[in-house]
Order: structure tokens, then sequence, then C-alpha cells
């Protein structure tokens, strides 16, 4: 992080002095892809960008009801995709369409869904919106919008958030929304986004029947798709204002780091916990952010700087900063909890403490009140804590206590420790 | 069932007189074979159609040999699609006549001896109730005026839009108009009083309650009442109630058995494979040409029928293999073009474009209906599985061994354990505990484990969604998990 900042401050000086100005510009450039979701997602025919545009577009322009379903996990672009759909939209027919958005965390209660659609309506058309309303008006409101729309042939296109939400209770708002698209006189559709895939399995029988029954699922991108994504997200455009020679060059080297084996072997395992869009985007942000700014080039360096930053393990970093001491603590009570005694406090840990001196003879041996101090220190750092929450008149060399943090972390934070005494790799080992 | 239809002549021109068949007329398909041309099957059915419906089959056999589709015309795609959209009611509806007869003769029963009666409709979703309702309001009324008799009002309501399930009383009493009572009690004490008194004047009263389960409160108290309504010596209403249960009478209104006034019960079934074909090629009749390839309709009419006979789902069906051929159409036209760009810059491209253009797009085939019959009714839950991250896919997999014996549930520290042990047999590093616990997260969210809550995060439960079968079809493509899964 001092570095990025060290970084930025000189990209200003010389920003001020006319110099590397392309640098910054490449970097915002690259930046600003990055968080536009229109040049990630407005790509093949076949994606599911034109196949959305093309359900609503021909439901609009027919005059004709229609429902879809959007699944998919979480951070794959479902809201993105149709919100660049309905802007184009918006901009193919502007005065056909009408959109009311519901959250099913928010909307979830019948009775709030109808407020908010009619308010959002009413809005829309410029009406007065009365809050006390009830829940008949509300839903005879909607039916006469619809029926106003449909003469007008405007389309209202509804957005269900967190369908599966919408699905919980008696699902009136659901039943009255489809209903109301089986009659002639009403033009709309009804979009649902849900993350569960068996959204549609949780509507009841005479919903799930008037519902289309038809489902966009937006599955995360094959390791393939997602090197193809990264290429074409890094690679400077040749005609953008930056100079020719640079922009090449900074190609060539995107197109080195791509193909290089390490590279690949970071980038697999990142993306082999979780592959969605948005883990990748992040993991661009950070590695563009990380570019040096005086040379102006991508390394693999900011991808592994990236990779690092975001997948930590909090309980490694607190090893780190453990003395050794309370490493020798540690580790005791690992032993105890492998040879499975079943009351593991204070004094037991002293205990098996004497008994590793005894036996390895080793050079690190403090006196009581010292091992008492590193114990509270542990406690306080919650790398081990009390077992229950009874007990506060005991003092704290009788109460029982466990490991917060697994025999893997400690193997791992022990190695990685700067200056370990070998005998504690050995004792974990053993 | 009642057999006053049966008995009864019917005067409403409306309904086509049918032959007296116990159950609905099941139409056989002819026989057809391969070389047959898509004219020629047209012209059996409608040959077929002719006879059962006494039309006269000349005027039919002009239309018989019809023209092609074209489907990159705009205006005739509307008007295929608007035929087989859900909300254009058709004009004439078959296969349902045997039960809009009786509810019609039930009405006009009621009517012509001005008694009150209450019947009960069930059917699954998308079985045409509540469209047969419609026909059957509207043939009623027509035989009330030709009859001479007091044209009954009709009240149509959809019990879903009560916020408060004593409305409808309200609602009733709305239709009533007394004048000059005053409030003297809740509607439904001042429903009760006037059917207990006689009123010289009014009509009866068609109430239909579509929906009318949502009536079922923890007393059944209002189901009750709506129907004893019609028990009243003076009662002005009949009463034709809808809903999906069958049973519902019988659970919910079990006091009127005793009382000897159940209501009578008409069943809806679903509709089996010929009937949906049949309504299908009813509809699609309206238009000058042929849209669908006659194998393709019973393909469609042969799977819903299979897996709920619903109506809603074949319409929706069609208008997706419809889609399917869109898509085919622009994507032609896409390579077209692009080979068109090659043809034009290399001048030895001899016949492959003349070929694309041979290719005539007139008709909805059988593949097009078999792809929009596998997007239905296929469960997202392979695909998922198969582009989950890897990692992901391991979790899936050791819960599947974890549950493989007879535990149901077992906790997030648990599974970690067994995790960990596939990573390591097979060499891979396994993440910690708050990856792992995060993936399971997101697992959760897309409904294929099911974790509880607990204040220990490795305390809680763990639940698998998903068949173990699924899992092993997903996965077993891949060498790596093929060791895992024995």
């Amino acid at each position: 992080m001092p570095n990025n900042l060290l970084s930025l401050e000189m990209a200003v000086a010389m920003e001020t002095e006319g110099e590397n100005h392309h640098i910054v510009k490449a970097l915002n450039l690259l930046r600003s892809r990055i968080c536009d979701t229109g040049f990630i997602f407005k790509d093949s025919s076949d994606g599911n960008y034109s196949k959305l545009k093309f359900m609503i577009s021909s439901s609009v322009a027919e005059a004709c009801n229609n429902s879809i379903l959007l699944l998919g996990p979480r951070g794959s672009g479902k809201l993105a995709v149709l919100d660049l759909v309905i802007q184009d939209l918006l901009l193919q027919y502007p005065d056909s369409i009408s959109v009311v958005r519901l959250s099913g965390l928010l909307h979830s209660d019948d009775i709030s869904a109808f407020k908010e659609i009619a308010r959002q309506l009413c809005m829309e058309h410029q009406l007065l919106f009365s809050k006390a309303a009830s829940f008949d008006d509300n839903s005879q409101f909607m039916v006469a919008v619809l029926k106003e729309c449909g003469l007008a042939h405007k389309s209202v296109i509804f957005i269900l958030d967190e369908f599966d939400l919408f699905a919980q209770g008696k699902q009136r708002l659901l039943y009255s929304l489809l209903d109301a698209m089986q009659s002639v006189s009403s033009q709309a559709v009804v979009i649902g986004i849900s993350c569960r895939l068996d959204a549609d399995q949780l509507l009841e029988k005479r919903v799930r029947s008037r519902f289309s029954h038809r489902k966009l699922l937006f599955l995360p991108p094959s390791i393939e798709d997602s090197q193809r994504l990264l290429a074409l997200m890094l690679t400077l455009p040749l005609e953008s204002g930056l100079p020719y020679d640079y922009a090449v060059e900074f190609n060539k080297r995107v197109q080195n780091i791509i193909e290089d084996k390490k590279f690949k072997e970071i980038f697999n395992k990142y993306l082999n916990f979780d592959s969605s869009v948005k883990h990748l985007l992040r993991f661009l942000f950070y590695a563009v952010s990380h570019m040096d700014l005086q040379t102006g080039f991508l390394s693999r360096e900011n991808f592994e700087t990236a990779s690092s930053s975001i997948q930590r393990q909090p309980k490694l970093e607190c090893l780190k900063n453990c003395s050794i001491l309370e490493l020798y603590i540690l580790v005791c009570m690992k032993r105890l909890e492998v040879k499975e005694k079943s009351l593991c406090n204070f004094n037991a840990v002293m205990k098996e403490y004497k008994s590793v001196h005894d036996s390895f003879q080793t050079s690190d041996y403090y006196a009581r009140n010292v091992c008492l101090r590193a114990f509270e220190h542990l406690i306080h750092r919650e790398l081990i804590c009390f077992s229950d929450n009874r007990g506060h008149s005991l003092s704290v060399e009788f109460r029982p206590v466990k490991l917060l943090i697994s025999s893997g972390e400690l193997y791992q934070g022990l190695k990685a420790y700067q200056s370990c005494p070998a005998i504690l790799q050995k004792l974990i080992d053993s | 069932m009642p057999s006053i239809a049966s008995k009864r002549k019917l005067r409403s021109s409306a309904t086509t007189p049918l032959p007296t068949t116990a159950s609905p007329p099941t139409r056989k398909s002819p026989r057809r074979c391969t070389t047959a041309t898509p004219n020629s099957v047209t012209t059996v059915v409608r040959k077929i159609l002719t006879d059962e419906n006494h039309i006269e089959s000349c005027e039919l056999e002009s239309k018989s040999v019809r023209s092609r589709w074209n489907p990159k015309d705009g205006e005739q795609l509307r008007m295929v699609k608007e035929v087989l959209h859900l909300s254009t009611a058709p004009s004439t509806m078959v296969c349902r006549e045997e039960e809009q007869n009786v509810v019609l003769g039930f009405c006009k029963g009621c009517v012509e001896h001005e008694k009150a009666g209450s019947l009960y409709i069930c059917g699954c979703p998308g079985t045409g109730k509540s469209l047969s309702m419609e026909k059957v309001k509207v043939n009623l009324r027509n035989w009330a005026i030709e009859g001479g008799f007091s044209v009954p009002e009709v009240l149509s309501v959809n019990c879903t839009s009560m916020s408060n399930t004593t409305d409808i009383f309200t609602k009733i009493l709305g239709l009533h108009k007394t004048l000059g009572k005053k409030d003297s009690g809740t509607p439904l004490k001042q429903l009760q009083n006037l059917y207990s008194h006689k009123s010289p004047t009014t009509n009866m009263i068609l109430i239909v309650a579509d929906e009318l389960d949502y009536l079922i409160t923890k007393d059944r108290a209002v189901l009750h009442d709506l129907f004893m309504l019609t028990t009243f010596p003076f009662s002005r209403c009949i009463l034709i109630g809808v809903a999906n249960a069958i049973d519902l009478a019988d659970r919910f209104l079990p006091r009127l058995t005793a009382l000897n006034c159940k209501p009578s019960v008409v069943t809806f079934r679903a509709y089996t494979k010929d009937q949906i074909l049949r309504i299908l090629e009813e509809r699609l009749n309206e238009l000058p040409y042929i849209v669908f390839q006659h194998q393709a309709l019973e393909l469609c009419a042969r799977k819903v029928a299979a897996a709920s006979g619903d109506m809603r789902n074949a319409l929706s069906i069609c208008r997706s293999a419809i889609e399917m051929l869109e898509a085919e159409i622009r994507d032609s036209a896409c390579n077209l073009n692009t080979l068109e760009e090659k043809s034009s810059s290399e001048q030895n491209l001899p016949t492959a474009p003349d070929f694309v253009k041979k290719q005539e797009f007139d008709m909805v085939r059988i593949d097009h209906m078999a792809l929009a019959l596998s997007k239905t009714y296929r469960s997202p839950v392979v695909d998922t599985i198969q582009s989950l991250p890897h990692h992901q896919q391991i979790i899936l997999c050791s819960s599947m061994k974890h549950f493989r014996g007879s535990k149901k549930d077992s906790n997030l520290g648990e599974l970690y354990k067994s995790y960990a042990g596939i990573c390591k047999s097979s060499l891979i590093p396994p993440a910690g505990i708050m990856e792992f616990s995060n993936m399971c997260r997101v697992l959760n969210d897309q409904g294929l484990i099911k974790l509880g809550q607990s204040r220990d995060d490795k305390l809680r439960r763990v639940t698998p969604k998903v068949d173990e079968g699924d899992i092993t079809f997903a996965l077993q493509g891949i060498r790596f998990f093929r060791n895992c899964l024995q």
C-alpha cells in the first residue's frame, strides 16, 4: 500500500511535468474498462445479453406479455446485464417503456410491495401518490394502470430482485402480477432475478402454471473464457491517443505474462475458489492498480501481490507477531489436543511445557508468571479462548481453554515464522 | 356427477351439440407414413374435425390446401404469437363441453326454479376452469334472455384480491342494493337476515368465487358461512366455488354433510395428449397457413400431458419453439452475410451461399420443439454443478460421500474434515476454514446445500439438497472426480 501511494505521488508529479502522461492515461483507461459493465458483457451474439435483449424487445414490440427468470450465482452479472438491456431499450423505445423495480429484501410483504408499485407508477406518470391508500386501492390502481398502459401501447417492465424471497408466504404479489398478465388488456414483462437455481420450484402450483418458464442461466465462465476475458481487458487499443510504440510494447508484455506458466498457476489457483466474474474483476483491478508507474508496464509480480492481498489469512498474520514463548504455548496446547486430554487449562499447559523442556533440553524456559502473561496475551489476541462462559469466579489458571487456530494454520504459521526454533517444528510434526 | 345436463335439451346455440358420450371425445390421430406431406396431413385432420363438429365439409375443403408460412414476415409472426398467447381466449372451447354442460345445466335449473344452490369446481391449474366459467356466464345470460327468465346478476370475485376474508360478504351485499335498511350488524348478519325473509323482486345472483382456498381461515368460519348462505329458505344466490383441491368440500365443510347440503363437485381433469393436441390445432386453424409440423405438435402434447396436463405450459412451449426458429433464422442470416462477404473477397466459393439461400425456413420443426421442451423441463442443476469452480465441486463431492451413510445432516466442522481429507489424498492444498465457510455460503445461496444457523460457525448444520445421482452425473466427465465418486 505505501508503495502505491508513493508511485501515485510520483505520478502526480510527473503529470504536472508533462512527461509519462501516457502511463497515467493508460492506467485510467484500464481501470475504467474494468469498471464498465458494458465492455465486459456486450460480447458475443449468443451470450446472455443478446438473448435477454431479444426476449424483452420482442415482447415490447409485439405487445405480448412475458415472464423471465434470470438465475445464477452471486456476482455473475445478472443485474448488470439487465441494466444494460434496459438502458438500450429505453433509448430504442423512449416512450413505450416504464420500469418498476422491487427487491425481495425490502418488499417481500404483499402490502408494502403493492404500495411501492403504486408509488413508482405514480412517479413515472406524474400522479399524486397518497400514503394512506389501502391494499385494495393499491392493487386496483395497479390493474387500472396496466389497462391504461395497454391501451396506450406502453409496456411496464417489473423487475423483481431476490425473487426467491418473494416466494415466501402466500405469494399474493406474484399471483396478482402473473394473473394480470393473462388478460388481453395489459402489457407487461415480469423479470425475476435470483441466485437460487430452484427458484421456480418454490412457486405455488397456481403461480408456477402462470409463469412462462423462461429461464436464463448465468454461469461463471470457464478457465479458458476467463483467460480470454483477461487478455481482452488488458490489451490496450492502438488508436486511442496513446503513443503507438508504448501500446504495442505493453500488449506484448501482457501477452508474455499470460502465457507464463507461473502466472497460469496463480490464476488457476485464484479461480479455483470462486470463478465468478466479480471475483475476476476484483483481481484485475488490484493488479492494475499496483502497476509500476515508473516503467509503465504490468508485470507478473503485480498479479502475485493482488492474489495474496485478496486471499489474506488473518490468523497467520496474527501468528507472525507472536513471541517465541507464545508459540511454545500454542504448540503445547496442540500436543495436548492430539493426546486427547479432556481438560486443557493453564496448569495443564505448564505441565506439558515442563515435560517438553525436560525431554528436549530447550533453552527457552521461562518463569510461571511470565508464561501467564504470555497466556493472557494470546487470549486477548483471540488465538485461544475460554471454552465456556461460566467460571468467571475461577482465576485464569484454572479455566478450561481451547484453540481457535487449526493445526494446518499453525503449521503454516510456524513455517513462515522467521527465526522459529527448530524444536517447535519438530514438535508439531510428531 | 349430477345428471341434469344430459337429460335437458340445450336451447342455446353457442355450444355445439355433441353425441352423448360419457367422456370427452378422444380423437385418434390418423396414422401417417413418412412420405406424407404436410398438406395431406392437414386434409385428413380437418376431415376428422369436420365429422365431429357437423360443419359442412365443402366449406373447409377450400381451405385444405394451406399456404406456406413466411416466418421472416413480421406481421405473420406477430399473428402467430398472438394466436398462441395465453391471454387470447379462443372463440370456441373444445374438450370441455361436458363439464360446461354440467355447470350450465345446474345454473339453468337454479334460475328456472328460483332455488339457491352451490357447486364446487376443482382441478389442477391450467385445465380451463376460469375460461369455462366465462363461457358459462355468457351462455347463461343469453339463455335467460331468450327463455324470458329474469336475468341473474353476476358477481365474479377472485379471492386473492381480498385483504380481509369477510369482504366477500360485503361484495354480495353490495349487489342486493338494499335501500332503507340501516347497518344492523356485520354484512354476514345482514345477508342472513335478508335470506330468511321473503323478498319479492330481487333476481338470482350468480357468484363465481375463484381461488376459493384463500378464504380458508383457521376456524373455517368464512367458507362455511358462505356455503351456508345457500341453504337459507329464501336465499337467492347460486354459488360456484373454484379451487385446486379435490377434497376441499370434504375437508373444510364437514358440517354441511351433516345438514345434507354439500355442494356438488365437478372435476376438471388434467388434459390428455389428444385433448392438448386438439386444442392447439383448433387455435392454429384460425391462421391461413401452416406453422408447425404435426410431429412437433404431437411431441409437445405428449410431453406436456405426461408432465402436468397443463394447457398454459403447452402454449408457452409452442411460443418458445417459434422463438427457436427465429433464432435459427437470425443465425443463418448472419452466416449468410459472412459467407457472402467471404465470397465477394475470394471468388472461388461457388455453392455455399447458394445452398444456404435455398434452405427454406417455413415451419417449426421437431428439433425446435425438442429444444424448447428441454429448456422448460430440464433443471439447471447439472449445468450449474459442471460450471462451479473446482473447490466447490470438491465440497459437493465430499458432502455426497459424507451423507452416503444413513446420516442425514452433519455440521460444518465435520464436512471440513472430510473435504480436507479428499484434498490431501489428491495432493491439493485445502482451503482454510474461513474460505471453506465462504464457499459453503455460496453453495447455500444457490440452493445446492442448506446451512443452518448457529453461534459458532463450525457447528452450523449442513443438509444436502441435491440428489446424489445428479452430482454423479454432472461430475462423471471430470477425471479427477472419478476416483472420489466411487
